[in-house]
């Protein structure tokens, strides 16, 4: 369970990202976030995980209160979230099945890490989790001779191959073509349903997140403006979040 | 400073380019130069020009050619000596070369107390000739092998160390973080996001540098620092055909680690 109690973040700057935030999200919720650029998305996101500290205010991750942890409790807490990025983050000219083994690396003191061996069950691991977003037979082949949707399912094999009890996604489908969103979309919900592993993804396109997920949560400046079911998402919901109701080609991420 | 004016009204600037003030100066400082620089023809003399070279690859009075490719035999020794402290030197000063090129690095150490004084390091270090080097190193470990392998160390660490830290910088940091995301320390997210990126450039420039050091190597003999250079300075004026049969050798060794290199290279891509 993920909780916000009053969350405020205002960057160095003096740029105010997040002005108290409350929220919870439950175990094996698929929720996505929504609102314009530059609305907070991006910084709650990132709080959940610590990749960004709160400024103000209490973020409590199966009530253990994270803000002020750090060094190996922190790495401990990280080992446990997925993270899921827009440009897929892999080292490019590794292989596939060694970037999928890089989700091991956290379970081991840096010292045994440094030779770059795992032990057997590591690497069954990420070879199962290849197999789970089918591309097992890619495995040894180089990142980057991999297409835009099959990096993207690499990076999840990442993931799943942490054993996260969440997975966070920063607009995970942002530079991936229309049929492949779809497909790495699925491969998320099918993640959701069949280990019960919660979803957290900041979408750009309205209708892929109305689909998909099962929770919608408005953000604008800052500020919650919409937390409801996906099925209760309307043109009035959408004003609220994005200042203007969206036209037909606008809510397109298709 | 262009500005442009278009047809709708609006106007807009396009900034001066300052690498015509760089080229302009360049220019000049080399106009200006030329006027100090005076040759003298008379120092040159063509004529004993041919008469080395042919006293070089030609057996010396009294020899044979068995005599002049015989030679080649007494050099395996030195020219093996060059290649171990040719490779040696390079292999040390790379090693020494890479925690200097991590700390210099600006993605990786943020804060210019760290990168600036080591940066700084680096190109005093830099600016040191792979010559004078070797004569100091002469100069406190005697002549032998030992001061070449000092020498080629300290210039190899000088090239490497820049070479490298360039390297780094020019890195995709994006896994660095999901490293991170993951729980990994920092030292294990420099392991499997930064290393594997930054490792098979520095395999590449290691051979490119031991090319270099083999070439360099050849001369550093000359004031000491053992290897086939000792050779060429025992035999020069002397016995110019033995020193003409050095430079055949040295030739193809070049010519083969060369190959080597550029094979090897290739394969790292």
């Amino acid at each position: 369970m993920i909780r916000f109690v009053d969350v405020v973040k205002t960057y160095p700057n003096g740029t105010q990202a997040l002005r108290g935030i409350n929220l919870t999200i439950g175990d094996g919720e698929f929720v996505a976030i929504i609102g314009l650029s530059g609305a907070g998305k991006s910084t709650l996101l990132r709080s959940i995980n610590k990749m960004h500290s709160i400024t103000s205010g209490q973020l409590f991750i199966d009530d253990v209160e994270i803000s002020s942890i750090k060094g190996k409790d922190l790495r401990m807490l990280r080992r446990s979230i997925g993270m899921i990025f827009q440009s897929f983050n892999l080292v490019k000219r590794m292989s596939v099945f060694n970037n999928v083994l890089t989700g091991r690396v956290a379970y081991h003191p840096t010292f045994k890490t440094l030779f770059g061996l795992f032990p057997k069950e590591d690497k069954l691991l990420a070879l199962e989790s290849l197999e789970t977003m089918g591309i097992l037979d890619k495995s040894f082949q180089r990142a980057d001779q991999l297409s835009g949707g099959q990096q993207q399912r690499v990076a999840l094999a990442r993931a799943l191959t942490q054993k996260p009890k969440v997975i966070l996604a920063d607009e995970p489908v942002a530079s991936l073509d229309p049929i492949t969103t779809v497909q790495v979309m699925d491969d998320f919900a099918r993640i959701n349903k069949e280990y019960g592993i919660t979803i957290v993804a900041n979408m750009h396109h309205v209708d892929l997140a109305v689909k998909y997920a099962t929770r919608i949560i408005g953000i604008k400046n800052g500020e919650v403006v919409y937390d409801g079911p996906s099925s209760k998402v309307n043109d009035d919901t959408l004003v609220q979040i994005y200042g203007r109701s969206l036209k037909h080609d606008e809510v397109l991420g298709e | 400073m262009k500005k442009f004016t278009l047809s709708s009204g609006s106007t807009i600037e396009k900034p001066f380019n300052k690498v015509w003030v760089v080229l302009g100066i360049l220019t000049l400082l080399i106009v200006i130069f030329s006027f100090f620089i005076t040759f003298e023809p008379s120092t040159v003399n063509l004529s004993e020009l041919g008469v080395i070279i042919k006293k070089m690859f030609s057996p010396k009075a009294g020899r044979t050619w068995g005599d002049y490719f015989g030679f080649i035999n007494q050099l395996w020794e030195p020219l093996i000596s060059t290649l171990e402290m040719s490779l040696a030197g390079t292999v040390i000063g790379s090693l020494f070369a890479v925690p200097i090129a991590i700390l210099a690095a600006k993605n990786i150490f943020k804060s210019r107390f760290v990168y600036v004084p080591i940066r700084f390091f680096m190109n005093l270090v830099r600016t040191v000739p792979a010559m004078l080097l070797a004569v100091l190193a002469v100069y406190f470990v005697g002549i032998g092998v030992l001061s070449g392998v000092i020498a080629i160390t300290i210039f190899t660490f000088g090239i490497m160390s820049k070479m490298l830290y360039e390297v780094i910088e020019t890195v995709d940091m994006n896994p660095y973080e999901a490293l991170e995301s993951t729980g990994a320390s920092k030292v294990q997210a420099f392991r499997y996001a930064v290393f594997p990126q930054v490792f098979p450039v520095f395999l590449s420039y290691l051979i490119y540098i031991f090319e270099i050091n083999v070439r360099a190597s050849a001369i550093l003999g000359y004031v000491g620092a053992g290897g086939i250079g000792s050779v060429i300075k025992d035999n020069v004026l002397y016995n110019y055909d033995r020193v003409g049969a050095t430079l055949i050798v040295m030739l193809v060794v070049i010519l083969v680690v060369q190959f080597f290199s550029n094979y090897v290279r290739g394969k790292l891509q």
